[in-house]
């Protein structure tokens, strides 16, 4: 998430010379990133990124903390000031409130009622404030709560106490089939899940850490509000404002783990300021339902462990000292290993001594870290993983080399797409939760895009010719335990030429990986589709590779004589004669153990003439010995 | 046989055509030295060999001149009108994606280094893509990882079938094919996350480096970074960390490179009117880089393995560490060639295809 706060509001909290440029630049290098600063008025606003491990620096005095350290190690002096927040006095118990939170759904519950509210505007600095980091100004009770949460990093709450009636705050679970009704006046319909506070009489008044209700929410003629904190549990929050869409600034903070020792100083501070600018005044009891106050927490780290994941030498004096500066209380040091207590704000977020370490390194400075590229050692790469590489990029540059051009697809694609290149929708795997019907199903067959791929370049050049190596998935069925989808790569290769084009370029993938297919061998021709004069096919890239050779068989050149013989063909004629395709004279041809190749020299009308070329490796053939063996086709 | 006879014909012939004729002529089947060769019958069998040699020594005559001749007067203006200024004959081109260079690219920056590239499943379980890599089931952590699910029933322990939101999946799988490190993986593949929109496609390509073995540390990741920032964006490029936070290290990075249209900041740090010249004489703007936020650029996450991880991987956390990050091919392809439409990439537009 990205926080907001102002220059001057930040030395409120800590007394420094630095430039706001300097606190971006140094905030950034070593903590929170403060992506910009822009000029308003005589302010600055910062816009910092604040990682979801680290919602203490999401504040005011979050910042302050790690200014303060950071400052310092660059040689600006800083230091934090003494700010108090007093203790509410003069607590009179004149107005009844009760709250209860049986089922501990809370963490920590604080709360008071205040009389004698006057609304009004709020003095300039908190609407300059408020309004330079994109919060709307209302009037000073609103605006008190929405400072004192970016102050603090605490979302507060103020509710109308005469419009709540019962002065009585049940925290409960809701019930199925309960309804509220926000305060932007939107109704939601509650489950059991999410955590609400009603007044007594089961009506709702509150959606616990995401938004307060209509029929509490304070209005111009409040006089007296209950001010109610309450530490949330993140999980819970988490589910019902992701359930309900409902974002709240509020809610990003409750949903991260907000430290629930800052509860009472929320209330404190919100307590000072309603004093102050609404002149109102305590009327009730303090609430405090803490039922588990929070325990210290303690770390332990072996003293050369931080060098030696750095991988340059600390002295311990240097990180004892940068952990304290962050609050971390050295608490042994014993036999190299030393214990810290972990300040209640960062309880949360460090548990073992890696994070420790990254406190450490990051304030020590990552620029001054070395920069050592480790030894290099042999691991071997799978044989079959190195193929799969291999084999795609010398396919891809033979397929580039003859003119084609390589397209990467979507791998997921619609059902019309599956359902016009003739496939069955219920063979592919399904997305749950996808954004378009575009790329709603995982493909099992590289042709539906490529087809599209060529309809929508239609017109764009006279000649397409182009080639994909992709994976397809497979869904895989069984009987017992789920699997994952079969992924394999498929070569998809579509033109809009003419089939001896297209046939020529498969043929010459094959002859560039010396695989012999066709008629007549061990290994089939792929077969090839035609549709509205575009042609396409689809192989396995495994089948390539498993049955490529990268240096064909070697033939000894020899000194004997080739005998070359032309025939021509009559393919329309009677097949019980003479064959009368391509395919069935080269079966025939081959039946010699004499024929070296043959070669087409032309096709004229149904009249196909081949050229023969026969040979023997030991002796010189007579031509009539050739002449006798293609008389036999 | 009357040897000027012949020197004259074939000097005098003028083009190909006429050369070949004499070629037939002379050399071929029914020629004259075929017609000289079978009147060797008639020749005292003492004499054959001479003679025979001979007619051999004439052919051999020949073909030289008519060879000569075919040079001389192929260099002579021919009677077909001619432009040596046009192209040539056109050879096709074709293309390769301008993802498909990338990976190659990266592929053989890390293999110099020993890294070896892998390829695992783009279709995962939850416990590849988050549980293994410290992220529980509920951490809000996965929120910043938004996930493309399959319709599928849910495996028992490994939870729902995924499309894989990132690379890191392969972590946990080499770290448990390899059984034990050391571990020097490049792991490229397709990731998938459901956004789609200028910035965004729903499918796009990261590249994991992930190295484990005894006593990794920060500064090894630091020159691994510098290595590849130089091999790929060129000569110069500076690398800086910053902190950062994911699950599946700690410490966490974000890695950024010096902007090299702006030249960086230590370019951006020069005060153009002190060195007399003006902003575009020193090629860089004293104010504003439209490219980059004062001098750097954003790469991508990175950090040391989380113990948590290595432990789920099998390994000793005590005994090895490691290092590991995931950038995204589109964002390096974007920095260093500008290529900023990422809806073009899988478009399959011919027009953008054809120009790699």
């Amino acid at each position: 998430m990205n926080i907001k706060i102002t220059h001057n509001w930040l030395l409120e909290y800590l007394d420094t010379k630095a430039t706001p440029e300097e606190i971006q630049k140094y905030l950034s290098l070593c903590g929170p990133s403060v992506e910009s600063i822009t000029k308003s008025g005589d302010d600055y606003i910062y816009d910092i990124e604040v990682t979801s491990n680290r919602i203490d620096t999401a504040s005011v005095i979050g910042i302050a903390r790690e200014a303060n350290v950071i400052l310092n190690r660059f040689g600006i002096n800083s230091k934090l000031k003494n700010v108090i927040i007093p203790k509410p006095t003069n607590l009179k118990k004149l107005l009844p409130l009760k709250i209860t939170d049986d089922e501990k759904l809370c963490f920590r519950v604080v709360s008071v009622v205040m009389d004698n509210v006057i609304t009004k505007n709020s003095p300039q600095y908190i609407k300059d404030r408020l309004e330079a980091i994109g919060i709307r100004s209302l009037n000073n009770i609103i605006d008190i709560t929405n400072y004192v949460m970016i102050e603090y990093g605490h979302p507060t709450h103020v509710m109308d106490y005469d419009r709540i009636k019962t002065g009585k705050l049940i925290i409960r679970r809701a019930k199925k089939g309960e309804t509220s009704v926000t305060l932007d006046g939107k109704k939601h319909n509650l489950s059991e899940q999410d955590v609400i506070a009603d007044d007594g009489t089961g009506r709702i008044v509150d959606l616990l850490g995401i938004m307060g209700c209509e029929n509490s929410v304070v209005t111009p003629d409040t006089k007296r509000v209950i001010l109610f904190i309450e530490s949330n549990n993140p999980h819970v929050i988490r589910n019902t404002s992701m359930k309900l869409g409902i974002r709240t600034v509020a809610a990003t903070y409750d949903d991260k783990q907000v430290d629930s020792e800052l509860t009472g100083i929320a209330l404190n501070r919100l307590i000072q300021l309603f004093e102050e600018l609404a002149e109102a005044k305590i009327a009730s009891k303090l609430i405090d339902i803490y039922h588990e106050p929070k325990k210290n927490k303690s770390v332990s780290i072996e003293e050369s462990d931080i060098g030696k994941l750095m991988g340059i030498k600390i002295p311990k004096k240097e990180s004892v000292e940068i952990l304290s500066n962050l609050g971390f209380k050295l608490l042994s040091d014993k036999n190299q290993t030393l214990m810290f207590q972990v300040p209640s704000y960062r309880s949360h977020d460090i548990d073992i001594k890696e994070d420790l370490i990254e406190e450490v390194a990051r304030v020590y400075g990552y620029q001054n870290i070395p920069s050592v590229l480790q030894p290099a050692v042999y691991v071997e790469q799978p044989k079959e993983m190195e193929d799969l590489f291999i084999f795609q990029n010398k396919i891809k540059l033979f397929l580039k080399h003859l003119g084609l051009n390589e397209v990467i697809n979507y791998s997921m694609i619609s059902k019309n797409m599956i359902e016009d290149s003739g496939l069955k929708v219920e063979d592919h795997l399904r997305l749950s939760n996808s954004i378009s019907e575009d790329i709603e199903y995982l493909r099992i067959s590289l042709l539906p895009s490529l087809t599209k791929n060529m309809e929508e370049n239609k017109g764009r050049r006279e000649t397409l010719k182009l080639f994909e190596i992709g994976k397809i998935y497979i869904p895989v069925e069984t009987g017992h335990a789920p699997s994952l989808p079969t992924e394999t790569y498929r070569l998809g290769i579509a033109v809009n030429t003419d089939y001896a084009d297209f046939k020529g370029i498969v043929e010459a993938v094959y002859r560039e990986l010396n695989i012999v297919v066709g008629a007549g061998r061990d290994l089939p021709f792929p077969e090839i589709i035609e549709k509205l004069g575009i042609f396409t096919t689809e192989i396995d890239l495994q089948f390539l590779i498993d049955n490529c050779q990268l240096v064909p068989k070697y033939i000894p050149i020899h000194p004997y004589a080739i005998i070359k013989l032309d025939k021509t063909f009559n393919l329309t004629g009677d097949s019980r004669i003479a064959p009368t395709t391509y395919a069935e004279i080269e079966q025939k041809a081959f039946k010699s153990k004499l024929l070296q190749k043959i070669e087409v020299i032309t096709l004229y009308q149904n009249k196909l003439t081949l050229r023969f070329y026969y040979s023997s490796p030991d002796r010189n053939i007579t031509e009539e010995e050739a002449k006798k063996e293609l008389e036999k086709i | 046989m009357d040897s000027k006879k012949y020197k004259v014909e074939i000097n005098s012939a003028k083009n190909l055509v006429e050369l070949s004729k004499l070629e037939i002529k002379y050399l071929g089947r029914n020629g004259l030295i075929n017609e000289l060769l079978s009147k060797i019958k008639d020749i005292p069998n003492e004499e054959k060999r001479e003679y025979g040699q001979k007619v051999n020594e004439l052919k051999t005559e020949i073909k030289k001149y008519i060879e000569i001749r075919k040079l001389v007067v192929g260099k002579e203006k021919s009677d077909v009108f001619f432009d040596k200024t046009m192209p040539g004959k056109a050879y096709p081109k074709g293309s390769l994606h301008i993802v498909s260079l990338a990976i190659e690219e990266i592929t053989k920056i890390f293999e110099k280094i020993g890294f070896i590239r892998v390829s695992y499943p783009e279709v995962d379980w939850e416990y590849g893509a988050f549980e293994s890599l410290n992220m529980p089931a509920n951490h809000p952590a996965r929120d910043d990882v938004e996930t493309s699910f399959i319709d599928a029933p849910a495996h028992q322990k490994l939870g729902k079938m995924v499309l894989t939101p990132h690379t890191s999946n392969g972590q946990n799988r080499e770290m448990k094919r390899v059984g034990k490190p050391p571990i020097r993986m490049i792991n490229i593949s397709k990731c998938y996350r459901p956004n789609w929109d200028a910035t965004h496609t729903p499918m796009f390509h990261q590249f994991e480096g992930l190295c484990v073995d005894k006593d990794i540390t920060i500064a090894n990741l630091k020159g691994t970074l510098d290595y590849f920032a130089e091999k790929y964006f060129g000569q110069g490029t500076k690398t800086r960390l910053r902190p950062h936070h994911f699950q599946f290290t700690e410490p966490s990075f974000e890695v950024d490179i010096s902007c090299n249209v702006c030249g960086g900041p230590s370019a951006r740090s020069l005060d153009a009117s002190s060195l007399r010249m003006t902003p575009t004489d020193v090629g860089v703007s004293t104010k504003k880089c439209k490219v980059c936020k004062s001098g750097w650029l954003e790469l991508g996450g990175t950090g040391m393995v989380h113990p948590n991880v290595l432990k789920e991987g099998g390994i000793d956390s005590e005994k090895y560490s490691g290092w590991a990050f995931g950038f995204g091919i589109e964002r390096v392809i974007m920095m260093k060639y500008r290529l900023d439409d990422i809806r073009n990439y899988y478009g399959g537009d011919i027009r953008f295809l054809e120009q790699f």
